[in-house]
């Protein structure tokens, strides 16, 4: 298959041609991968609540993918518990209903694992064929200890998995209790990872007698849900949280803020300053030290990175921030992928067209296309690209942030900075194969 | 009721159609389905070596509105850009679990567009409703040898045709390097594999083989039309063990009026052919072991008669993902001492067998040996193997070279559990 023949005509615009919150241009009616869908996010989430079971109903199709996912998962550093089970949707349910199998699933689920809560899971399919499970599960609910709640995931209806991830933390909500809010707590809402309560965000505010309760969704456990309430703010970090921030302002009064990550030095002491000022406290000081060392390391990184060019695939909160972060170190920015400018991206969007910054900006969810991309423009550095081959093949040097995103405030950015330095082990010898095989060695 | 909490839920046929037709050159596969489909089968083929679907599998990306009035157009511009961009010979439409529902007719829509189509097309409709996946190989493994493969002028009488492994077959890489090793030892060449690293071109030329090699079940019906429709002979089995990779050479060899030469065997025997008596001591007895074997039929059946014909084992129980082609594979089992088979059996009654045998080995898939966990002695034999790689090709089960791999692995693996001789 030869990249020359694509075309990419028409796929590319500039930062400043592109309108807010509509989807960029497709960049190919034949799609590979395409966006991930809801049921696979979905998937990917519930094994984070503690004393839970997801209870998965779809075609094989499916469910095979989701489970694989899962075992792949547990072989990482950052395994989930093995909580999903599987209930295959034959064409028979389809005909004559899945209800009565779903029904003994959930009583057999509740007999022998006795979960707290029981996600049940749909697919496209149920969504097509329309049964209505959400009725059927208040009757179940009555023989059953756990707690039911239905996901819904109709992928066929949206053109990404936000949907499905907004569903499963609304879900949540359904969870929770009135609480008399204690001053001085707050929940992070959209924060996953079993380090959440180590980060730099909660020492700062930990610093200032402000305790974290939860980090929603990341093991909570359902009790740790239903007191999640008492709490005197939340702090949503990421736009999927947003609704549930807005729930829980509506059901119990909660308070909310809402700050998605941010990359800059600058922007992380706004980001600060936000969160202080919602909480009454000042951490001026603290956090003038911690961007003073963050400053030093982005000026040291400038004398090694400054001049050259990179394309950035999109990242957790304020991709566009992070491209401003890439370019106070020197780097030119060639292009960024994104699926669409949400309207939380306008400020950075400005700030870069401010500064005489106008990358392209590609839809990067067709990977020929991105190949094809890649291959025009030659950037040195390629931020967020997983396809290590293709880089090694271009001369592309691969800069992978996941380290990072465990991470919040200066200390991300710190971890950024020493990734942007750090080759992934193995990428050397990947690129002199490549180079060999490319320079006719076979 | 089987959640498959330890398990994994049976891929379907919709799963087999992708995997057949993956490792055909010139031939691209478009669903017909959401992005989200495609987008996740990334997945399955990590799973099988760390393969990609990349640049073979797309998707038209169907949305709402396709699935409420049934509209077909995305599905036809995507055959369009495919062909007019990558100009492959062929096409294949696949349907997944939606298409089924909303009643999408891919063959009525091939009619529509074909004359305007430099590719040919082929039409999968089962959706992932038809079967396990199986079915789903052996799909395409019937419509290519239907409607692909043609009429040679000429035949070439020493070359054949290996009919079987597919993306999802265990260490098909080792043993397609041992099976074409095999073949040259006697003089043959490998036409083609259906359907490993092949092409549309190779498979059109199929016919120009004198013999074809069957080497699992489910290639059975496609070798049975190839012979029918172009007269080619086929073989079925693999060359498990020294005395069955003998009998697999003499059986080609004969089709191919091809012997092979004493001074050759000789060597490969030299070389590989070491018993397991000559590895151990008196000491370290096998013939009280207890094995489980648990993998598609071929193997199994390789795996029986190896154990109980060089090791000296009897393996009790067999359990197979699905039920094999031939309706006596228990009485051919039971001719290696295998007394029980379970068929794609619950997770709860393999948990009680092997609480009930108490084995000592089990070869087996990823999720066999994690229920196994307490079975000293575990090889990863089958798929799904989600923690096994396998793509360096030096490790074969079959022939003259699987037999010493095997035999060589079992034994370091016993010395690392001398246990077993002692209970």
């Amino acid at each position: 298959m030869k990249l020359d023949d694509i075309s990419l005509e028409g796929k590319c615009l500039r930062l400043s041609e592109v309108v807010e919150d509509v989807a960029l241009p497709k960049t190919a009616d034949a799609k590979y991968p395409g966006s991930h869908c809801a049921f696979r996010t979905v998937a990917g989430i519930l094994p984070l609540i503690k004393n839970s079971y997801g209870l998965l109903l779809g075609p094989a199709i499916c469910l095979y993918n989701a489970k694989l996912t899962v075992n792949i998962r547990s072989l990482t550093s950052d395994p989930r518990p093995n909580n999903l089970l599987f209930l295959t949707y034959s064409q028979e349910d389809i005909i004559f209903g899945f209800h009565k199998k779903v029904r003994e699933a959930i009583l057999e689920v509740d007999r022998r694992y006795h979960p707290e809560v029981l996600f049940l899971v749909t697919t496209c399919l149920q969504e097509i064929v329309g049964e209505d499970f959400d009725a059927s599960i208040e009757e179940i609910q009555r023989e059953v200890k756990a707690k039911m709640l239905v996901i819904h995931t109709d992928n066929f209806t949206c053109e990404d998995a936000s949907p499905g991830i907004e569903n499963v933390f609304l879900s949540l909500s359904e969870l929770m209790e009135p609480q008399e809010a204690e001053e001085g707590s707050v929940n992070l809402l959209g924060f996953w990872t079993p380090k959440a309560k180590k980060t730099e965000l909660v020492r700062l505010l930990g610093s200032e007698d402000i305790m974290i309760k939860n980090a929603i969704p990341s093991y909570c456990s359902p009790e740790d849900l239903s007191r999640a309430p008492g709490v005197s703010l939340n702090i949503a970090l990421d736009h999927f949280a947003l609704k549930l921030a807005k729930k829980m302002k509506e059901m119990f009064g909660t308070e909310y803020i809402y700050c998605e990550r941010p990359y800059h030095p600058d922007s992380i002491e706004l980001w600060y300053q936000k969160i202080a000022n919602a909480l009454g406290i000042d951490l001026d000081l603290k956090v003038a030290d911690l961007k003073r060392e963050t400053e030093e390391l982005v000026t040291q990184a400038k004398g090694s990175l400054s001049g050259k060019s990179c394309v950035l695939f999109g990242q957790p909160g304020r991709t566009l921030d992070m491209a401003f972060l890439l370019s106070e170190l020197g780097i030119e920015l060639k292009a960024i992928m994104l699926h669409r400018l949400l309207s939380d991206d306008h400020t950075d969007a400005q700030k870069l067209l401010a500064e005489g910054i106008d990358p392209l900006v590609f839809r990067g969810d067709n990977a020929l296309q991105t190949e094809k991309l890649l291959s025009t423009l030659r950037p040195d550095i390629c931020v967020g690209c997983r396809d290590y081959r293709v880089l090694a093949r271009q001369g592309i040097e691969p800069c992978m942030l996941i380290p990072s995103h465990f991470k919040l405030g200066f200390e991300a950015t710190n971890e950024i900075l020493r990734l942007m330095h750090r080759e992934p082990a193995g990428f050397g010898a990947l690129r002199y194969k490549e180079r060999l095989l490319n320079s006719g060695a076979v | 009721m089987d959640l498959k909490l330890n398990s994994y839920p049976a891929p379907s046929d919709y799963f087999g159609v992708l995997w057949g037709l993956s490792g055909v050159d010139d031939l691209l596969v478009l669903e017909h389905g959401s992005t989200g489909t495609c987008s996740y089968n990334v997945v399955n083929y990590m799973i099988m070596n760390k393969q990609s679907p990349k640049g073979k599998l797309f998707s038209c990306g169907m949305d709402e509105d396709d699935v409420v009035m049934g509209r077909e157009d995305k599905l036809k511009r995507a055959v369009e850009e495919l062909d007019q961009t990558f100009h492959p010979k062929i096409i294949a439409l696949v349907a997944t679990g939606v298409t089924s529902v909303i009643g999408l007719d891919l063959d009525g829509v091939i009619e529509e567009i074909q004359p305007r189509t430099n590719a040919k097309l082929l039409s999968f409709a089962s959706g992932g409703f038809a079967g396990d996946y199986t079915w789903g190989i052996k799909e395409v493994f019937r419509t290519l040898a239907m409607e692909v493969a043609e009429e040679s002028k000429d035949r070439k009488p020493f070359s054949v045709n290996v009919i079987g492994p597919a993306i999802d077959s265990f260490n098909n890489v080792s043993d397609l390097a041992e099976l074409r090793r095999l073949l040259k030892l006697l003089g043959a060449e490998v036409n083609t594999v259906f359907t490993c690293h092949t092409s549309v071109g190779g498979i059109e030329s199929m016919a120009s083989a004198s013999l074809n090699l069957v080497t699992r079940d489910v290639g059975l019906e496609a070798a049975q039309i190839l012979e029918d429709r172009f007269g080619i002979p086929y073989v079925y089995g693999l060359p498990f063990g020294i005395k069955g990779t003998v009998e697999w050479l003499e059986e080609v060899g004969e089709r191919l009026d091809l012997y092979l030469e004493m001074g050759t065997l000789a060597s490969e025997l030299e070389r590989y052919g070491f018993s397991i008596l000559e590895l151990t001591t008196p000491l370290q007895r096998c013939d009280h072991l207890r094995a489980v074997i648990s993998c598609p039929y071929d193997y199994a059946l390789g795996f029986a008669k190896l154990m109980r014909d060089e090791w000296g084992m009897n393996p009790p129980l067999v359990v197979l993902p699905t039920e094999p082609n031939d309706p006596k594979f228990e009485d051919e089992l039971g001719r290696f001492g295998v007394s029980d088979v379970l068929i794609g059996p619950d997770t709860s009654i393999l948990e009680e067998e092997v609480f009930r045998i108490d084995p000592h080995v089990i070869f087996g898939n990823s999720y066999d040996l994690h229920i196994a966990k307490e079975v000293p002695i575990k090889m990863h034999a089958a798929f799904p193997a989600f923690d096994r790689l396998y793509r360096f090709d030096g490790t074969p089960f079959v022939g003259f070279r699987g037999h010493a791999y095997l035999t060589q692995t079992f034994v370091n693996l016993l010395n690392q559990n001398p246990e077993v001789f002692r209970n």
